[in-house]
């Protein structure tokens, strides 16, 4: 790479104002010392460091600089520019927090084309498990791994295999759960629509090791570039001999197919998911007996998540202790999270388990924009919870997030600031799996239902101590009598954040006040009376006659009688009319 | 056996028990409003949890397994508030109409609030108006009502095998309806009424017709004649407070004359015609050769009409008589009309039956009007004439016994016992017997095709030569019996049977959907004991032996099969589409 | 031709020929819906007019949501560089600049990647 040319790559990760300036001074260093033939100055419009002011990059010795001052320019040219030397005061050591597993591939491979994927080492472990010829010993390497399912509930994978391989029986199958549907969570599809190979491969070695000869993708309808490519995969993968009759040479033979699921939330939890395949509607039935004793068409049935298949072939390939390796004492290797929300870098991050919160929202994710407070991140979707900031320190594993309130999940992880009202946040989740509750079961239809009716006065400013109280009788019912997943952790959310923001609730009951300005219901209205030209076009659109003066003594809002409709503020053509609190 | 405490009591049970079950060896009762004892569990309500000692999680009793060694609790503070705020939520998602409500006290949510002392509405009322859907004029659905336990749904797709019921739409919006958001009329529906029998509230009920029924006993210009099933008579009494298959035949008869009927008819009468009709047609196909084997009864209007809309390429293989209600119908409005110089135009038949599709089946086809008029003018289930007994303040436990009217009231043994499954093939044996030898049997009681067993298959000797027979109760038993003889006609292979018994309900006629509810199989046994044991009592066991039958014959119908039974006392079957637009 | 166990090691990677010159889209649905189907279209059509020997090629997500459209361009004696935010107008700029004139494009670089650590993609 000699022959390269350096680069400069400048980033004011503060505030982004200094980019432009920095990078002239370096370009007028460079000319005033006759070295522009041997560097280039380039902006970055992100270089994965955040306030740390001036950040310059020097490539490709690949040596950062944090909070670059004008005068360190001249150092940092005389010593990284002209020589390979650097500049100790001001270096940085980025590490990069991520792991890619999961993610080996996406964005690297072509995923229509599986010669990228068998040229990244793809179906090596597949070959290796053949090769072996020994389902207990796949077993064993899942086992030692320490792999659990990365769908939410984080059962040991090798068990559900193993439970599954105990069984005798000739007709066994392998599902992949791809019905994808937490708010704000998209980590299945990505990786089904950047690496199905990976996917393809982990359930074939699923099949061999529990013994199954057939396998179902259950893919959401709504991913159809994901069911595009891994119909494509599955074609190729035929073509290849690394599906159908006899994989690669062997005798053992494994068959793929696509069932598309229509979009009920809790077709994702185990039974109900199985009905659907079925052709019955997508309603749970009690466990036991378990899916891996009794599953599709009552046979045995392992049922794993996108990425728990994803993590199997790098397990084959590099070995169960290598996953080992990385983690917490009992939550293993890495997690993908879908980070969102009130956040500078929206992104797919791929983590250690173990890693903090601080970590992933400040160091990888940019922090809070617009110099917002922080509030709470939430994890686990509908089923979670929310974890205020003082908590952010604490090392992300499965029981860790379970013992502050919330889940692992599958993997959503929203951000929120000082805008988002935890009653209101409380009231989305909830209505969510109101929305997608099965009906079936009265806890949850009902439960939930009226959990919601009861927020929803909150939110109005309709609540009283009472609602709280009987948002908890609810809950517990609802946690404690609920058939399936759905239905006992759909309270989470609300006992979260009345755990964490019990304030917040009190503020909305008590003071008929919404701190972050999210409920509509208790915006306060008020006249500006610096804009205020007193036209009297609010007065005389008022429906409750709430508005009070005349052109001279100019108006004024009487908040007894006011509804909130919002019809004033609709009116005024001077924006005169503020909403908000206070 | 394996050991387990409930309640720190000592239980030693059959592994593979759910816990409901074992705790009732150990007289603790969990309740529940979803498991029926004749369903698998739903696990809908969620009320049954319990805890096992140790664990936080509860489980629901309904559907786990009892497992070696566990220590479960059953009640507990906990556990009394839990199940108390499924109460009150399920009550915040019902009309709570409980006084214009046909279940009223009669009621198992009305009876578990009860039971829980709720006394106040805790939740906001959610609920929702639906539309009733009185489309079969048979059984009513009213939504509203449902509490979502899944019974209904359950009996009819896995029981029944129909898949007229289904859930529809979800989460709180979630409603029991027709598969398709059709009329039930339009549905494959075939009336049997097992959804009705289940429903633990007001949500699914038969179709009432007791103001019908009370405005012609009113009219002074109609002559009533009513007829009662057999199995009526063994389960009416638990509307009143006798045990299940108390046998209260006389007592209807004086309860019904005081209802004010004019002529007081006992449809086991009938019952016999149907065995001259149909014994006689079996002997014509078996001995004679005339007509396809095996023959199939066909008494059962739910199962007439399932196998009109499933199966009617085996419409050859069916009886051509008429049921026992439709010979009575028929026969009143002429034999008898004639005998007592009745017009039959303002003559009106009334039924009391066990079942909801009798009331479908009074207008099925053109041969139901073989009399020149609509045969049986109105159906009431066992359950409506329980409540016009009590609305005409009959106290009908201290009534005195009386006897039917004669001409068509006096039955045989074989008649009474068409109410239980393997009945009407008993009764037909007797008679076919009789026909094929002319001898007299030794022995009248078929033990073999009777009992709950959802298929019975046995065969008979009859003058040396086999007769094979199978006995199906439950129509989702049928399947097998017809799958036999399909693939045996397709194959060319010996028949499986020669001849085929077919009940809609479980257990038959006693086990009806227009029966008092609760039914268990244990409740089934009982009724058809008490039907079993008025056969015993009966001087003549056999159809053919009831002198009046052999008078009817003699001064009307001059003999089975004759051209004038053809004419009214047999029917025809036509194959009908599942869904109708 | 199928793989067998036997054959594995040998044929795995004999598919596709090595092109020292590519450029990756991101193209999955978030990638789409930022407009990477038009960059993907345009960096197609600039690389035939231009009669460069350069693959086109389209990749999953990258993980930088934030990003999107994503490109990753290898071109010999330019560095190894990934950008974002990319349009059309910056796609044609890809082309002509960082393929054709060796000039790095400010402000869409996301990452220079240090090619030590990368094999070939």
């Amino acid at each position: 790479m000699g022959k390269l040319k350096k680069i400069i790559l400048v980033k004011d990760t503060a505030n982004n104002k200094e980019t432009v300036r920095f990078a002239e001074l370096f370009n007028s260093a460079l000319r005033d010392r006759a070295l522009d033939e041997q560097a280039q100055v380039v902006r970055a419009a992100d270089i994965n460091i955040y306030n740390q002011g001036v950040v310059v990059r020097i490539m490709p010795s690949d040596i950062t600089y944090v909070n670059v001052n004008e005068k360190d320019i001249d150092m940092i040219i005389r010593k990284s520019i002209k020589n390979n030397d650097i500049v100790k005061e001001i270096l940085a050591k980025p590490e990069d927090k991520q792991i890619r597993i999961v993610l080996r591939n996406c964005g690297n491979v072509d995923p229509e084309n599986i010669e990228d994927y068998l040229a990244a080492d793809g179906y090596l472990g597949l070959k290796k498990v053949l090769e072996l010829d020994d389902r207990d010993k796949v077993i064993e390497e899942i086992k030692k791994s320490g792999l659990r399912g990365r769908g939410g509930g984080g059962f040991p994978t090798w068990m559900k295999w193993n439970f599954a391989k105990e069984q005798d029986n000739e007709t066994k199958f392998i599902i992949c759960n791809a019905d994808e549907g937490d708010p704000g969570a998209y980590m299945d599809r990505s990786v089904l629509e950047g690496d199905p190979h990976t996917v393809v491969e982990g359930m074939i070695i699923a099949g061999f090791a529990i013994g199954a000869k057939k396998g179902y993708f259950y893919i959401r309808a709504e991913y159809p570039l994901a069911i595009l490519r891994v119909n494509l995969a599955l074609s190729q993968a035929r073509e290849k001999g690394l599906l159908g009759q006899n994989i690669l040479g062997t005798d053992f033979s494994f068959e793929l197919e696509i069932r598309l699921g229509a979009g009920a939330f809790v077709c994702g939890e185990e039974t109900a998911l199985i009905a659907s395949i079925e052709g019955k509607r997508g309603c749970p039935v009690p466990r036991p007996p378990y899916p891996s004793v009794i599953g599709l068409w009552g046979k045995p049935t392992v049922i794993n998540n996108v990425e728990t298949l994803s993590s199997v072939a790098p397990i084959i390939c590099k070995g169960g202790d290598w996953l080992a390796k990385i983690g917490t004492e009992k939550s293993k290797g890495t997690k993908v999270f879908a980070l969102t929300g009130k956040i500078a870098n929206s992104s797919l991050i791929e983590v250690p388990m173990g890693i903090t919160f601080r970590e992933i929202v400040y160091d990888i994710g940019g922090g809070v924009p617009d110099n917002k407070n922080i509030k709470a991140v939430q994890t686990g979707g509908p089923s979670g919870g929310v974890i205020p900031e003082k908590f952010f320190d604490t090392p992300i594993d499965y029981e860790n997030l379970q013992n502050l309130g919330s889940i692992m999940g599958s993997g959503g992880m929203i951000v929120m600031d000082e805008d988002d009202c935890m009653v209101d946040i409380a009231k989305f989740y909830l209505k969510f799996c109101v929305d997608e509750s099965c009906g079936k079961c009265a806890p949850c239809r009902i439960g939930g239902k009226q959990m919601l009716d009861l927020l929803t006065e909150i939110s109005e400013g309709k609540g009283t101590q009472e609602h709280i109280e009987k948002l908890k009788t609810i809950s517990h019912t609802m946690q404690k009598a609920s058939l399936c997943g759905l239905g006992q952790t759909a309270p989470n959310p609300v006992m979260s954040t009345l755990k964490y923001f019990e304030n917040e609730y009190i503020d909305h009951i008590e003071h008929k006040k919404c701190t972050a300005g999210k409920c509509e219901s208790l915006y306060e209205y008020k006249v500006i009376e610096e804009k205020c030209r007193r036209c009297g076009l609010c007065k005389r659109n008022c429906p409750v006659d709430a508005i009070v003066g005349d052109k001279d003594e100019g108006y004024k809002i009487i908040q007894e009688k006011c509804i909130k409709c919002g019809k004033c503020y609709e009116v005024c053509k001077f924006e005169a009319i503020s909403r908000g609190n206070n | 056996m394996a050991k387990a405490y409930i309640n720190n009591v000592q239980v030693e049970f059959e592994p593979g028990k759910t816990i409901l079950e074992v705790a009732e060896q150990v007289q603790v009762k969990i309740p529940t409003l979803c498991k029926h004892e004749d369903l698998p569990a739903t696990a809908a309500c969620g009320i049954c949890v319990v805890k096992v000692e140790g664990s936080k999680k509860m489980l629901r009793a309904c559907c786990t397994a009892l497992e070696d060694g566990m220590k479960i609790i059953t009640h507990d503070p906990e556990l009394v508030e839990i199940r108390r705020t499924i109460i009150e939520l399920i009550l915040s998602n019902h009309p709570n109409d409980c006084l214009t409500c046909g279940r009223n006290n009669d009621c198992e949510l009305q009876t578990i609030a009860a039971d829980f002392g709720i006394r106040q509405e805790s939740f906001n009322k959610i609920t929702r108006k639906l539309p009733k859907d009185s489309s079969t004029k048979t059984i009513e659905l009213e939504p509203s009502k449902c509490i979502g336990c899944g019974r209904c749904i359950e009996v009819c797709q896995n029981v029944q095998n129909v898949w007229a019921l289904s859930f529809l739409e979800r989460g709180i919006n979630t409603r029991m309806a027709p598969a398709g958001d059709i009329k039930l009329s339009e549905s494959p529906c075939i009336r049997c009424g097992q959804c009705s029998a289940h429903c633990p509230t007001g949500a699914i009920f038969e179709f009432d017709q007791t103001r019908e029924v009370w405005r012609e006993l009113l009219n002074p210009d109609t002559y009533c004649v009513v007829q009662i099933a057999p199995s009526v008579r063994v389960a009416i009494g638990e509307g009143f407070g006798y045990p299940p298959g108390t046998n209260l035949t006389k007592k209807i008869y004086a309860a019904l004359r005081r209802l004010g009927f004019n002529t007081v008819f006992d449809t086991n009468f009938s019952a016999d015609v149907t065995i001259m009709e149909e014994a006689s047609e079996f002997v014509e196909r078996f001995v004679n050769k005339k007509g396809v084997l095996p023959l199939i009864t066909t008494c059962c209007p739910a199962w007439v009409d399932f196998m009109e809309k499933f199966h009617s390429e085996m419409i050859e293989h069916f009886s051509s008589a008429k049921s026992p209600q439709e010979i009575m119908s028929t026969l009143c409005k002429t034999y008898y009309a004639k005998e007592n110089n009745i017009d039959p135009a303002k003559m009106r038949v009334i039924s009391i039956m066990p079942c909801t599709a009798k009331k479908y089946e009074i207008t099925r086809t053109e041969e139901m009007f073989a009399s020149g008029y609509q045969g049986t003018d109105c159906v009431l289930t066992t359950r409506e004439i329980i409540r016009m007994i009590k609305q005409a303040g009959i106290d009908f436990n201290s009534l005195t016994d009386e006897e039917p009217d004669h001409l068509m009231g006096d039955y045989s043994g074989a008649g009474t016992i068409f109410g239980a499954t393997g009945g009407v093939m008993e009764a037909a044996l007797r008679t076919a017997h009789h026909l094929i030898t002319k001898e007299k049997l030794s022995k009248v009681e078929f033990e073999n095709v009777r009992g709950l067993k959802g298929v019975k298959e046995t065969s008979v000797s009859v003058n040396g030569i086999e007769v094979k027979i199978a006995v199906a109760h439950g129509i989702g038993n049928v399947e097998y019996v017809l799958n036999k003889i399909k693939k045996a006609k397709e194959n060319d292979d010996p028949l499986p049977y020669h001849f085929v018994e077919v009940m809609a309900c479980p257990g038959g006629c006693v086990g009806g959907g227009g029966q008092p509810y609760g039914v268990t199989d244990e409740i089934r046994a009982i009724r058809a004991k008490g039907l079993y044991e008025d056969d015993a009592n009966c001087e003549a066991r056999c159809s053919h032996d009831n002198p009046f039958i052999k008078k009817l014959y003699k001064d009307f119908l001059d003999a089975p099969l004759s051209e004038k039974a053809h004419h009214l006392l047999h029917t025809k079957y036509v194959p009908r589409p599942e869904y109708k637009k | 031709m199928k793989l067998t166990i036997d054959n594995f090691e040998q044929e795995s990677k004999s598919g596709k020929p090595k092109n020292k010159n590519w450029i990756k889209v991101g193209l999955s649905t978030c990638g789409i819906a930022a407009g990477a189907d038009v960059v993907f279209e345009t960096i197609q059509k600039a690389v035939k007019e231009n009669k460069l020997d350069v693959s086109v090629f389209r990749t999953g997500c990258a993980g930088k949501c934030y990003a999107e459209p994503l490109v990753e361009v290898k071109a010999e004696g330019v560095a190894r560089v990934v950008y974002g935010g990319v349009d059309k107008d910056t796609a044609e700029k890809i082309v002509q600049k960082h393929v054709m004139a060796k000039q790095l494009i400010d402000d869409h670089i996301y990452s220079i990647i240090k090619e030590e650590d990368n094999g070939e993609a």
